[in-house]
């Protein structure tokens, strides 16, 4: 049992999905309990799998050749059925599995055309594991691609008053990322060789063996000694670039952004969690896994450029933040400040800045979820997320202010939350930078550490502006409509603030994860990166 | 996780379990009284009161001892907090006397603050919450006073501003209220901004945040600070310094301390005294040998600056608390200006004096606001109670708080045989030391210093002259009650360590238990500093009764509205904040997301177009040539009509072209 775990995460929603068209569609009820216990029992798998896990490289690794196909003298097609957990991943399969099972309870109350939800539920949530867990690049391509349409589709049909433009915006800037990683997944295919095959030319999709220079084809592509040139830069730093513009759209970078602000606000409230707690994570992890590693020259070459975008997320999207007029636009505005930290500590490539970088993607899957899930605390109410309509909810909500607060205060980086270990690690690693490896400028990181005042500031303004003062409201929306929590949201809410918590004051257990990942990257992709710059 | 225990001393200290325990205590238990607090709703104010103060007071034991344990060494515990592959960020304590003295302090006030509490405070419909952020006030005071880490500091020091956020906003339904904690919040995270940068230096220099690695090898610290660059280790000392500057409302970054008035008055006593602008000065004292000269030298002026600045504002202030507010803005200065000159000691000695008097003057005030708003309750008069043109000749209906506030406001003012003199003084004969023999522009600095003593007399005699001497003015209708016991004890206690015995049994001289200082010449000093100052403050006293006597009401605006800096922030930079962010949202709007619907756009013609193209160019061609094909085949099909006389008409036809074509 024990070596299929991963299998056993990525199939059990597909197989329930499979199930579910056969229930008739009236029985929303059994959609529900369906998806419930899926995700339940993925926890279980979960536990299973940390039980098992320890802290080191590559582990739970399943190997099966998927497709192999002969093409004569062009050598042999073969893609495989390759995943496995590593330090990247690990965190990030864990906030997977606890951030599904919210948003699985947190879509109670979906009961229009349920059979549909609840199937695109369902294979999302096999995409979204499978692209963390995938190891050969045309299997995470399949599983990033798998994950596009479910979401575009539970935007566009379950979405607020805009959700034709927004999915459809989503649904254009993602594709074109996934056509930019295409290209290079095709160039990588025809320039990397299967070392393990003897006799014949096998070309591969494992990224292990694309990570590794010594298997590039000579004369291929991307071959490092490639003279070919377009414009400034040559193949391996256009490959790198393409790769890397690609998963910007994901993360999203500015000035990539803007599919997030309007798919968050039109997006249900579940999808809302999903988007910003584990689809954005696919961007930091492609860059982490795949778009560095394989190419640790360019990305050298790239790094003072990828960290000044992260500052400009981080400076720029606070400052939509301030200005933004709607809960869910101002929180999505906050991802993606918080996402250019991600940025910031992987272009520094020191062992704090990329520890703190995966933790901050961790720790943002879990204070991001409970953000949008306290906007939707009172769209659900209301359906009105504008700041101004709102006055003095402290007087009548009580318990969901203490729970906005604690949502609030997390995301600015309070100390004794996880985002500030992250927050400090990533400032320390691009500090470093300029004294250790010499890539980044220490102001880079003097820079980014403006976003904690303007984090403070767009934050406490909206608590001062919706929950303190008189009760106040606008817009038609009646006093009757305001209640305090029930009893579901607690059960969202309260998990996540605790998470949030623990890992703040006892960050160890992640970072021990983490850690052994970070020192191999760092090593990587300076050792290999400086090597493989030989340029003619 | 394993105890790393360093022991420093031979007796063996840090492996004493009652040491431990007494440790475990003081950091636990107001951690213990902000959780349980939590617990219980604000009706059971009864047991909210009781469980937390009784368990601050046991905290205050146990700080006291630790305090006797380690006031002849010290102890240094350190665990490891999380760590990187070989990069460790641990945490841990660091009790000296210092430390735990400051403890003791932080303690006391607060437990003080906690018993004035149960009646200032009596029936608010949020007590658990405010008694739950004071216990969590404390404990995160604490955690900045006896850390032995920088980073563990600047987590606390940021828990501090977030207690003062909910503490300064606890009255939610307040808008001023909540304006002023963001304020605050917002304030205090500029100048953590610095404290981080600071941070960022002290890693990349030495790998380590450890405060008795970093400070305490005699000085001189062969292992981190010799391979600093002189430039750096000056950025980072500055760095550091700008957490200060926002936790201790120094100049630029004061304005935040006068709009905490609208928190609850315990709160401020709190805030004043102990809990948070002292983090400020009590930093600069722990980590005084980070400083380099060029540094120290920016604290200075920062510090008389500051204390220039707040002195001459708190003169025209109208609101009672507001008067104190910028007092304490202009004792920190002082206290910053001390440890500019290099006299730490004399910072400290001033710290804790000033926390009693202050928190005194504050508990004071608060009996004077709380005293009043009673007797306003069931009556016409609505006049403000906190502005003091309201106010005077409240020394008959409020003897005691009377009484006390005098005796505090003597000690603030600096008056011989109060604690407030002896530190002043010691703070003043550092500077004189530190000004040198030349003239320099530290001499500016001593005169400054000697101006604020002045100021400080004038508007402290002021401040009495309009609360309590005079006529009564609004207040002559009310029929007002001193408050009961649980204010007016921690007044009486505060109102006693306002004396000189605190400090030393010499009312004329400052070397006591508190404060040995190394260089000072003892001689010099009591000869003739004390006697300058003393006189000073009595011609101080002199002026301020010329001044202040006749009830009038002086109005600067310049001072009232502390030289506009407040409304540059409100008015200049927080507009031109919030007019980027809305010219981010346009660029947003228009250009990015105008530059996409524009792609779309001109996607969508190009679709028509070729649509177009198609359909005209593409099919009307293949539409034209099959309409060519179908008009030949249809006049060819004409041939072959089936009818025999047309047949026999073409033939015909035929042959008479072919005889033209051939005969001609």
């Amino acid at each position: 049992m024990q070596p299929y775990l991963l299998s056993f995460l990525i199939f059990t929603p597909l197989a329930a999905a499979l199930a579910a068209v056969f229930i008739p569609a009236g029985a929303v009820k059994t959609f529900r309990w369906l998806a419930l216990a899926v995700s339940v029992l993925q926890v279980f798998v979960l536990v299973q799998l940390l039980a098992t896990y320890h802290a080191g490289g590559l582990q739970h690794v399943e190997q099966q050749p998927w497709i192999v196909l002969s093409l004569g003298s062009w050598g042999v097609f073969r893609a495989e059925y390759f995943v496995g957990v590593d330090g990247l991943s690990m965190p990030l399969v864990a906030l997977s599995v606890f951030v599904l099972l919210i948003a699985t309870i947190a879509s109670w109350q979906t009961t229009r055309q349920a059979k549909g939800y609840y199937i695109l539920l369902l294979i999302l949530n096999a995409a979204i594991i499978g692209s963390f867990v995938a190891l050969d690049f045309l299997l995470f391509y399949l599983f990033f691609e798998f994950m596009l349409l479910p979401m575009f589709f539970l935007i566009a049909i379950w979405g607020g008053p805009r959700r034709e433009y927004a999915s459809i915006k989503f649904f254009l800037y993602t594709l074109l990322g996934s056509i930019l990683i295409l290209i290079v997944m095709i160039g990588l295919y025809i320039s990397v060789h299967d070392p393990s095959s003897p006799g014949g030319l096998v070309h591969t999709f494992n990224l292990l063996h694309m990570a590794d220079p010594s298997n590039i084809v000579s004369h291929a592509i991307l071959d490092p000694h490639n003279v070919w040139r377009l414009g400034p830069l040559d193949a391996r730093q256009w490959a790198f670039l393409l790769l890397f513009l690609g998963f910007a759209i994901k993360l999203p970078m500015v000035p990539l952004h803007t599919w997030l602000p309007d798919a968050h606000v039109e997006a249900p409230t579940p999808m809302s969690v999903l988007l910003a707690a584990l689809l954005l994570k696919i961007g930091g992890y492609g860059l982490a896994r795949i778009a560095m590693p394989i190419f640790p020259d360019a990305a050298l070459y790239f790094s003072s450029f990828v960290a000044i975008m992260g500052v400009i997320s981080i400076v720029y999207g606070s400052f939509n933040a301030m200005a933004s007029k709607d809960l869910k636009r101002l929180i999505a505005y906050s991802s993606v400040a918080h996402m250019g930290f991600v940025l910031l500590g992987l272009a520094a490539v020191t062992p704090e800045g990329v520890n703190g970088a995966v933790y901050q993607m961790f720790s943002h899957g879990i204070i991001s979820a409970m953000l949008f899930l306290v906007a939707g605390v009172v769209y659900d109410r209301t359906h009105d997320r504008t700041i101004a309509h709102y006055s003095g909810l402290s007087s009548r909500m009580p318990a969901y202010t203490a729970m906005v607060l604690v949502a609030f205060f997390a995301s600015l980086g309070l100390p004794g939350f996880s985002g500030f270990i992250a927050e400090i690690l990533v400032f320390l690693g691009a500090f470093k930078s300029a004294s250790t490896n010499g890539l980044l400028h220490e102001s880079l990181a003097i820079i980014a550490t403006s976003g904690l005042v303007f984090g403070a500031a767009y934050y406490l303004w909206t608590l001062q502006r919706m929950f303190f003062g008189p009760f106040d409201l606008k817009g038609g929306i009646q006093p009757t409509q305001i209640t305090d929590l029930t009893v579901r949201e607690y059960i969202q809410l309260v998990p996540l603030a605790l998470a949030a918590l623990a890992f703040g004051v006892w960050p160890q257990p992640v970072l021990d994860i983490i850690d052994p990942f970070a020192q191999q990257f760092c090593e990587h992709v300076l050792t290999v990166g400086k090597s493989v710059t030989f340029k003619p | 996780m394993s105890k790393e225990v360093i022991i420093n001393n031979p007796d063996t200290l840090a492996d004493s379990e009652y040491f431990l325990g007494c440790l475990l205590l003081v950091v636990g238990l107001p951690l213990l009284s902000a959780l349980l607090c939590r617990l219980f709703p604000a009706r059971r104010q009864n047991v909210i009161t009781t469980l937390s103060s009784l368990l601050l007071l046991t905290g205050l034991a146990a700080a006291a001892n630790m305090l006797r344990m380690v006031y002849d060494t010290h102890v240094v515990l350190k665990f490891p907090w999380f760590h990187l592959g070989d990069l460790s960020f641990s945490t841990g304590f660091f009790v000296d006397r210092t430390s735990a003295l400051m403890a003791v302090l932080v303690l006391f006030v607060s437990f003080l603050v906690h018993i004035y509490s149960t009646r200032y405070m009596k029936d608010d419909g949020a007590l658990s919450r405010y008694y739950a952020m004071l216990g969590f006030f404390t404990f995160s005071m604490l955690g900045i006073v006896l850390t032995i880490d920088l980073l563990t500091m600047f987590v606390f020091w940021e828990l501090v501003g977030f207690s003062s956020y909910m503490l300064i906003g606890h009255w939610q339904h307040l808008p001023s209220a909540a304006t002023a904690a963001r304020k605050a919040f917002v304030m205090n995270r500029i100048g953590d901004v610095g404290f981080i940068v600071g941070l960022m230096i002290y890693w990349v220099q030495s790998g380590s945040f450890d405060i008795y690695l970093l400070t305490f090898i005699d000085g001189n610290n062969p292992e981190f600070i010799s391979d600093y660059s002189q430039g750096l280790q000056t950025a980072g000392a500055l760095c550091l310094f700008c957490g200060v500057i926002g936790k201790s409302a120094q100049f630029p970054l004061f304005t935040w301390l006068p709009d905490a008035m609208e928190g609850p008055t315990p709160v401020s006593a709190l805030i004043h005294a102990a809990t948070m602008v002292a983090a400020g000065v009590f930093m600069l004292v722990r980590l005084h040998a980070l400083f380099t000269p060029a540094s120290l030298d920016v604290v200075a002026l920062t510090g008389v600056v500051t204390a220039l600045l707040a002195a001459l504002a708190a003169l025209a202030q109208t609101d009672l608390k507001k008067i104190l507010a910028y007092s304490t803005i202009s004792q920190l200065g002082f206290m910053v200006m001390a440890v500019g000159a290099g006299a730490p000691d004399a910072a400290y000695l001033h710290l804790f004096t000033h926390a009693f008097f202050k928190a005194c003057l504050f508990l004071c005030a608060g009996s004077v606001i709380h005293a009043l708003h009673e007797a306003q309750h069931g009556t016409h008069a609505h006049f403000d109670v906190q502005d003091v043109r309201n106010l005077g000749g409240l020394r008959h209906k409020l003897p005691f708080t009377f009484a006390a506030f005098v005796v505090s406001g003597a000690a603030l003012a600096g008056l011989p045989f109060f604690s407030g003199f002896l530190s002043k003084d010691a703070i003043l004969t550092a500077l004189l030391y530190w000004k040198g023999e030349t003239f320099s522009w530290r001499w500016l600095v001593f005169g400054g210093a000697f101006l604020v003593s002045f100021l400080t007399a004038l508007y402290t005699f002021r401040l009495i002259a309009k609360v309590f001497l005079g006529e009564e003015r609004e207040t002559t209708s009310l029929t007002v009650h001193e408050p009961s016991w649980h204010m007016r004890g921690p007044i009486a206690l505060l109102a006693l360590g306002s004396f000189w015995f605190f400090v030393s049994w010499n009312p004329l001289n400052y070397h006591g238990w508190l404060y040995q200082p190394a260089k000072a010449d003892e001689n010099f000093h009591s000869a003739l500093l004390v006697f300058i100052s003393g006189a000073w403050v009595l011609i101080a006293g002199a002026v301020a009764y010329y001044i202040f006597r006749q009830p009038r009401t002086a109005h600067v605006p310049l001072l009232l509205n502390s030289f506009y800096i407040d409304k540059l922030y409100t008015q200049t930079v927080a507009t031109r904040t919030y007019a980027l962010a809305l010219l981010t949202e346009k660029i947003d709007r228009r250009w990015i997301d105008g530059f996409l619907h524009y792609v779309a756009y001109g996607q969508v013609t190009l679709a028509h177009l070729t649509g177009w193209f198609d359909r005209v160019i593409i099919d009307g061609t293949v539409n034209a040539l099959a309409a060519l094909v179908r008009t030949v085949g249809s006049f060819t099909r004409s041939f072959q009509g089936g009818k025999i006389q047309l047949y026999i008409f073409w033939s015909v036809l035929a042959i008479i072209i072919f005889l033209i074509w051939t005969l001609f």
